[in-house]
């Protein structure tokens, strides 16, 4: 089994399960504009867009703002969930021994059988996004707004990758057959300033999140929510604190899924 | 915790002026929210669970109903629920330093039984409908979430020629009580809002038994559709 086999697996896994389940399809294209609409409507029935400027602190456009944090949220998810969560999924579906007992380290088999499908939802969903995008900005979007979100979710999701690694790794030691992730998933993205800035928070909340790959990822991709051109120097700055947390995160996680891989067959206890 | 992580969104956009009363409505209306959302869930965990696992034609032999036990899942989603609002309100306190837990409980706890009791009944009526048709889990996911677009509405911004149809809206009377016992609503229908929500418990009620008694008529003849919800 070569890795192009494990990446070809993923392709064929998500068209076949769109093809199969074409109500999940639908789901999944209705609920960025849901929770979009749900954050916009009641936002502006209880406040203003200045109120909004005021609290952001900057000069930015409410409805771009919260595409790109949508859009970032629904991305980052999906890597949480698929492969923090992986572990538990197999586990459940009692498929857990073989991929333990696959030729490949358990890191590399969740990696390269999820990368296709986060290429391809995310972009479909940046794609999805085009049309509040355009329409607020202008064409000028497809310049500077549409790299800069591409970056966000091609870089972001590198450290991301190795963060949820540790969480199976972890899942993987401790048995746990609870959804736990369904708790934790939620606290990481409001610690990372999902939808309301991190900046805003106390101190405690503020050092917390600047640990997680996703705050940096969202404020990557906010800078397309700036009324003016986002600085160049910034964007940098960013990126390098995302590559240097991916070489962080993934050597972390590579080091924890072995040895939890390790004692897993060590123990007999899959 | 999902709707807490819109909600944060939405108070982006209220006035620092307002926000410890804008924040003390959203906490609430989601904890009302959680309580619906978590009676779904769990029930319908359970539904899904009990088909797969061939567990509803095994207790209808022995002359068990499955929605009997099913609604044995009020212990737990209560738990869950109690522990969701807590955790969720300790984390929004030190977040944003207002004080959430200043309320009236004997009107809250009223509230959380009138808000319960529904969730469960609404929750065994689609159980029982899942049995027989094929309902796509997605799209209950979906009614879901707009039920919580319906319940953050403060009842001010509502005509108030059509506020007594509003608070006719499922969940939305036991939502209105539950923010009044916070104080981030103005008790005037306090005592239609309650009015209202009993007659719906009712309602919910007769339904969630005519559903279930067909449901169950139908498996007797033709089976369970292993479909279920969740």
């Amino acid at each position: 089994m070569s890795l192009i086999a494990l990446f070809k697996s993923g392709v064929f896994l998500d068209l076949y399960f769109v093809k199969n389940n074409r109500a999940n399809l639908v789901s999944f294209l209705l609920w960025p504009y849901l929770m979009l609409i749900l954050m916009l409507g009641a936002g502006f029935l209880f406040g203003s867009t200045q109120s909004f400027r005021s609290n952001v602190g900057e000069d930015v456009d409410p409805i771009v703002f919260f595409v790109s944090s949508t859009l970032i949220a629904s991305a980052s998810l999906s890597v949480m969930w698929d492969v923090g969560g992986a572990v538990l999924l197999h586990r459940w579906a009692g498929t857990l021994p073989y991929v333990l007992l696959a030729p490949y380290r358990t890191s590399i088999i969740l990696v390269m059988a999820y990368i296709p499908r986060y290429i391809l939802w995310s972009f479909i969903q940046l794609a999805e996004f085009l049309p509040p995008l355009i329409l607020r900005k202008g064409v000028d979007a497809l310049i500077i707004d549409l790299p800069i979100l591409s970056v966000s979710l091609i870089v972001g999701m590198l450290p991301l990758l190795g963060f949820s690694a540790i969480f199976a790794s972890i899942l993987l030691v401790t048995k746990e057959e609870s959804n736990i992730l369904s708790w934790l998933n939620p606290i990481i993205l409001i610690l990372s300033g999902a939808f309301y800035p991190s900046y805003l928070f106390p101190l405690w909340a503020r050092v917390i999140s600047q640990a997680l790959p996703t705050t940096h990822t969202f404020e990557l991709a906010r800078l397309s929510a700036l009324m003016s051109a986002p600085g160049v120097r910034e964007v940098i700055l960013i990126i390098g604190i995302l590559l240097g947390m991916s070489a962080l995160y993934n050597a972390l996680s590579y080091t924890m899924l072995g040895k939890a891989e390790e004692r897993a067959l060590g123990s007999g206890s899959i | 915790m999902w709707v807490l992580l819109l909600i944060l969104g939405v108070l982006l956009f209220v006035p620092r002026s307002q926000l410890p009363y804008a924040l003390k409505s959203a906490y609430w209306t989601i904890a009302c929210w959680s309580v619906i959302s978590s009676f779904s869930s769990i029930v319908g965990g359970w539904t899904n669970f009990f088909i797969s696992l061939g567990m509803v034609e095994e207790h209808m032999l022995r002359g068990i109903s499955p929605f009997l036990v099913i609604s044995g899942r009020l212990v737990v989603a209560s738990l869950v629920s109690v522990v969701t609002i807590i955790f969720m309100g300790a984390l929004v306190q030190s977040l944003f330093s207002i004080p959430l837990f200043d309320i009236r409980p004997e009107i809250a706890l009223f509230s959380f039984t009138l808000v319960s009791v529904e969730s469960l009944l609404y929750s065994l009526l689609v159980s029982a409908i899942s049995m027989r048709s094929s309902i796509s889990e997605q799209f209950l996911e979906i009614l879901n979430f707009a039920v919580i677009g319906i319940l953050i509405v403060p009842i001010s911004v509502i005509p108030e020629g059509l506020r007594i149809f509003y608070l006719s809206i499922p969940y939305v009377a036991p939502a209105y009580i539950l923010k009044v016992a916070s104080g981030s609503e103005v008790p005037d229908l306090l005592i239609i809002a309650t009015a209202i929500s009993i007659i719906e418990a009712i309602a919910f009620l007769l339904i969630a038994l005519l559903a279930v008694r067909a449901a169950e008529s139908h498996i007797r003849r033709n089976g369970a559709r292993a479909i279920g919800f969740y």
